[in-house]
């Protein structure tokens, strides 16, 4: 017996050591096949000359394409609105889902499927963009930061996701909370949410990106420059100068594509903040004891 | 400068007074308090100081103007989420459809009067007549144009001709001889890449006019409807003219002339193309994008030098766009008031035109000694009383060309004694560019709505244009593409489409 | 079933002490019902245009089930709704799939800080948007010398002249099919995750004591955890199939459109050739049309998923 289970050993202890080694190679060729249209990009954006096929290097280095992204006097203004709904949103939206989600979690809750049914439905079925303008209007949210804020933050989309995720917490762990006199919203905010982080974390994430992406709102329900958001901002400038009667400018083409790596920054910064509650393992016996 | 105006205004108004008499008791016109408009990008927005023009509009006026200015993408949803909650604004900017589909809806105010005792028409300086009658619908007016409408031109490198010397081409074998020579004899200087003669944002444009980008190849033939000269409708697809033009497509695309990739070509892929020496020969927008395409050549290290070509004998005039129009809502309170105030004073050749073209002294524009772009190799400097157009507030880095109204494109100069500063503020090729589409071009004929229209034209120009693109590319021989076109239902379609427009002459 | 024994006052007095058990949870619920109602029950009272002419100017004109009818009869409708079919349903499955399968090996990755890379990286595309994705693969997939993919097949001696991958109806739809993957597979991998940090890290443990590899591990643990997720994302993408768009109106071109034209770029163009505004009427039967066709894939997964494991999605 030994002797037949000894090579069985060696042979899985040297798969073992091939396969992070293969694993890390095949990420490597996957990184490099996701960067290839992005270093295009880049390239072009740091390049003064304007060509069209791939360029490994820049033909003519030169940031003027990122300065003039940002001198732009009136990125400011938009960079704060684009924070301020980001930030709200998301905030919204997580109280939203995670609330939502709790009571949707509740299966013996009388009329629980009505209300989980409720909220399908509107993910489904929508009014049309006429009605809700009218009913945005007669709330006296168009023109204001309201408008891009409280309506995306109702996402059943992401809020059946969380529904998952709370899902996962043991039923005990309810019950016990209740038998030491929690209410439900106690429970919510001691249990469910501690446990929940990288359902959190991910779910912001979604919102969060959505929000800072957003401009089909923007487009619909405001009006006025003073409350544009940086993607708008960035927008203007990517299809500006398409139009007719572009002003046009040197290298259009190079400020162009800058503008479009200054929309993958914010989110390169703050991801990795955020990938800290993604690691592996959050031991839920632990939490038990 | 504020004499002269005042003696014109008071002539004008001289003049007004004189046709009010003649023709009949024209009622008084009240000044309204404040006017609503609904405005595009193509007016300066909040970034580019709209502040500051408004404030001089209401100075000009002492008119309070309350305005509502949507982002450029979303303008025609915007307006008609304010046109369906009920609350219309008193002045709009609409393109043709909407002015054709919001005239035919009773939203707009029938301004053919007005504009019939304008104190515009009065003045003899209106170049636009042709203009107006065009945006007649039913030989009434709802909207006003201040300017034509624009449209493309060929753009051909000097330094291809030079390299493969030749002279611009007037005619089509011409036109030809140089594709071929563009695409053979090396004309970059570069023996690895490849060349092409022409290439264009697909081998025929998304919309009306359709043939706009690639005219020396349709020439007379069209894929769309047209009248002939009895004033009858027919489908230019079915056409030997058109059949001509396909066989022209599909021989620059055999020989290689034409870029194969034109299919998938964007209008960005297409310029960056242009910039990049791949080809020689572009048809894109007079006016500005003459220089916008020399400076991008420039700055690849290459020449600028563009000759704007006339069209060649084949082809006759290139086609001018319909523009969009200014219209009064019918919930306008005080219309004519509104005309006289807003519409008319345009192009009053004066201080508001003035304001309208280039928009705001000190601003927009300046006449004070001043050094433009400092410290960037396009560093200019102006000494006082030289006019020129400012850095622009939004876009560092580049200057202000013009306001809403082109000056190449303005419908009416400036009053006589009052400056112009179109020679000091247009650049030569631009002002070359404009001048050769203003003199070769003719207004693209729009072709009413029916109800079959509506119905059927999604797919017949989905078909069409596929059958186009696959004639070009050699996958269907003529033939077969006429077969397809009548067994897929075009053939019906198109029919049903040409009876319900001759329908509409009766 | 059981319930009907017991009497109804019963019955009821019981309802009331469970109603007042949760009512804690109905209040908590207010908000999230509260948001619904108003952005979402309220402008849906719009649905009615579906059955009129509206041009958003005059009143709304009743036209009972026309709008339908005009859909339905449009010469490419039928075609244009198998492509979306089609054309969406396949991209939810390849995506999904290769999201499940990315997930995996970034969970079996050893070195932390390769891992985060590798995860930050496979984000990124998610953040261009699909303008600017269709013009650089327009230029990498192009039959030209500046199309980096048929320069490498003909480098490797795949294929001896260019292929015109999104200019022929052959290639489109596997290079469409491609681009989505770069473009939403990494983005997708962000949900199953965060479900695999769920995973309790004792399982694993004892499942290695008990002799098992990394692949059973990967089998019969992970991949069982992620079920879970895994329908709960497809049902709810089912029921956005009938939406897809954008990307398909980014790659499409006149020659491809036999595969291409999607229900959504199909009424786009019927109304952009009209010659007039579009009837929001119309837009709106369009819209309820596409609802419902949504509402039955959604019911018949979740159906099929109450049948395989006893449950649906919410």
């Amino acid at each position: 017996m030994m002797t037949t289970a000894q090579p069985e050993i060696r042979k899985a202890k040297h798969k073992f050591h091939a396969f992070p080694v293969l694993n890390g190679l095949l990420f490597a060729l996957i990184c490099l096949i996701i960067l290839i249209p992005i270093w295009k990009v880049l390239v072009d954006s740091f390049d003064l000359t304007t060509g069209y096929g791939m360029k490994l290097w820049p033909e003519k280095f030169g940031i003027a394409g990122y300065i003039s992204v940002f001198t732009t006097q009136s990125l400011y203004t938009p960079l704060v609105n684009s924070f301020i709904t980001t930030i709200a949103g998301t905030v919204v939206g997580l109280l939203l889902s995670t609330l939502g989600a709790y009571v949707l979690i509740q299966f013996d809750m009388p009329g629980r499927n009505f209300f989980a049914g409720a909220l399908l439905f509107t993910m489904i079925f929508e009014g049309g963009m006429i009605p809700t303008y009218i009913v945005m209007r007669q709330l006296g949210l168009v023109n204001t930061l309201w408008s891009v804020i409280l309506y995306p933050a109702i996402n059943v989309y992401n809020l059946v996701l969380m529904r998952n995720f709370f899902e996962g917490i043991p039923t005990s762990l309810f019950e016990s909370a209740t038998l030491d006199g929690c209410t439900p919203m106690q429970t919510f905010y001691r249990i469910v949410l501690p446990l929940s982080k990288a359902a959190l974390a991910s779910i912001g994430l979604m919102f969060a990106v959505s929000y800072w992406n957003d401009y089909t709102n923007y487009k619909l329900y405001i009006t006025k420059e003073l409350l544009y958001n940086f993607q708008m901002k960035l927008r203007s400038i990517m299809m500006g100068s398409d139009l007719p009667s572009a002003n046009g400018g040197m290298s259009e083409n190079t400020v162009q594509n800058a503008a479009v790596i200054v929309a993958i920054i914010p989110f390169m910064i703050l991801y990795p903040c955020l990938q800290k509650y993604f690691v592996k393992g959050i031991n839920i016996g632990a939490v038990k004891e | 400068m504020r004499k002269v105006l005042s003696l014109i205004l008071a002539l004008a108004m001289a003049m007004t007074m004189l046709t009010a008499f003649a023709t009949t008791a024209v009622a008084e016109v009240t000044k309204p308090e404040s006017i609503s408009i609904f405005i595009d990008g193509t007016v300066f927005t909040t970034n580019n100081a709209r502040d500051a023009f408004q404030a001089r509009w209401e100075e000009l006026t002492g008119i309070k103007l309350e305005i509502t200015q949507p982002d450029h993408d979303a303008y025609y949803d915007v307006l008609q989420q304010q046109i369906a909650s009920g609350d219309w604004p008193d002045v709009m900017i609409l393109s043709s459809t909407y002015y054709s589909a919001y005239a035919a809806e009773g939203v707009l105010w029938d301004m053919t009067d007005a504009w019939e005792a304008s104190d515009l028409k009065a003045s003899g300086r209106f170049t636009g007549d042709s203009v107006v009658e065009g945006l007649k619908i039913d030989g009434r007016l709802y909207g006003f144009s201040p300017t034509r409408g624009n449209g493309c031109v060929t753009y051909v490198k000097q330094a291809w001709l030079d390299a493969v010397g030749m002279q611009a081409p007037t005619n089509w074998d011409e036109y030809y001889a140089m594709l071929q020579a563009f695409t053979t004899q090396n004309p970059d200087g570069d023996d690895k890449k490849e060349t092409f003669g022409v290439a264009a944002a697909g081998f025929v444009g998304p919309e009306a006019p359709y043939v706009n980008y690639l005219p020396e190849f349709y020439q007379d033939g069209t894929p769309t409807f047209d009248k002939d000269e009895n004033g009858v409708w027919f489908d230019g697809f079915t056409q030997d003219s058109m059949k001509a033009a396909l066989e022209r497509l599909n021989k620059a695309y055999v020989d290689g002339v034409i870029d194969p990739t034109t299919l998938t070509n964007g209008t960005k892929d297409c310029r960056n193309k242009y910039y990049d020496d791949t080809f020689g020969a572009f048809t894109y927008w007079a006016g500005t994008w003459a220089t916008n395409l020399k400076s991008n050549l420039e700055a690849n290290n290459l020449s600028g030098e563009l000759v704007a070509l006339p069209p060649i004998a084949e082809v006759g005039a290139y086609l001018d766009r319909v523009p969009p129009v200014w219209a009064i809502s019918s919930a306008c309170e005080n219309p004519e008031g509104v005309y006289k105030y807003f519409i008319d004073t345009m192009l009053d050749g004066g201080d508001m035109q003035m304001l309208w073209t280039y928009g705001v002294e000190d601003v927009h524009w300046s006449m004070k000694a001043e050094t433009v772009l400092a410290g960037t190799d396009k560093e200019k400097t102006y000494e006082d009383g030289q006019f020129h157009m400012k850095e622009s507030l939004e876009q560092a880095g580049t200057v202000y060309t013009k306001h809403h109204i082109d000056p190449m494109l303005a419908l009416a100069s400036f009053a006589e004694g009052y400056y112009d500063p179109r020679e000091d503020s247009v650049k030569a090729e631009a002002k070359a560019a404009s001048e050769l589409f203003n003199t070769h071009s003719k207004l693209a004929i729009i072709v009413p709505t029916t109800e079959e229209m509506s119905m059927y034209n999604g797919d017949l120009v989905t078909l069409k244009n596929e059958l186009i693109a696959k004639v070009t590319m050699g996958d269907l021989s003529y033939e077969q593409a006429m077969a397809k076109f009548e067994s897929d239902g075009g053939a019906e379609w198109s029919k049903a489409i040409v009876d319900s427009l001759n329908a509409l002459n009766k | 079933m059981v319930s009907a024994s017991i009497p109804k006052d019963i019955r009821r007095s019981r309802l009331k002490a469970r109603i007042l058990k949760y009512k804690g949870f109905y209040l908590m619920f207010l908000p999230v019902l509260a948001f619904a109602i108003i952005f979402h029950y309220l402008p849906m009272l719009g649905i009615r245009f579906a059955f009129t002419k509206y041009n958003l100017i005059k009143d709304p004109v009743f036209v009972g089930f026309k709008n339908f009818e005009r859909l339905f009869s449009m010469p490419n409708f039928w075609s244009a709704f198998a492509n979306t079919l089609n054309l969406s349903i396949v991209k939810l499955l390849l995506n999904t799939f290769m999201a499940v399968i990315i997930s995996l090996l970034l969970n079996e990755m050893v070195n932390i800080h390769a891992k985060k890379l590798a995860q930050t990286i496979i984000y990124i595309p998610h953040f261009m948007s699909w303008v600017v994705t269709a013009s650089v693969f327009q230029m990498l997939f192009s039959p030209t010398t500046a199309g980096l993919v048929n320069q490498a097949l003909m480098k490797l001696g795949v294929t001896t002249q260019n292929i015109y991958f999104l200019g022929d109806s052959k290639w489109w739809t596997p290079t469409y099919y491609i681009i989505n993957v770069w473009r939403d597979t990494g983005w997708g991998t962000i949900i199953f995750m965060a479900t695999l940090t769920g995973i309790d890290p004792g399982i694993y443990e004892a499942a290695s004591i008990d002799g098992c590899g990394r692949w059973q591990k990967m089998w019969y643990i992970t991949l069982p955890s992620l079920s879970n997720t895994i329908i709960t994302v497809l049902i709810l993408n089912l029921a956005k199939v009938m939406n897809l768009f954008e990307s398909a109106f980014v790659l499409q071109n006149d020659a491809v459109m036999n595969v291409s034209q999607v229900l959504q770029t199909y009424v786009y163009y019927q109304t952009f050739n009209s010659g007039t505004i579009p009837d929001y009427g119309f837009t709106t039967a369009i819209g309820l049309f596409r609802s419902v066709v949504g509402m039955l894939l959604v019911l018949a997964c979740n159906v099929a998923s109450k049948r395989v494991r006893g449950r649906g999605i919410v």
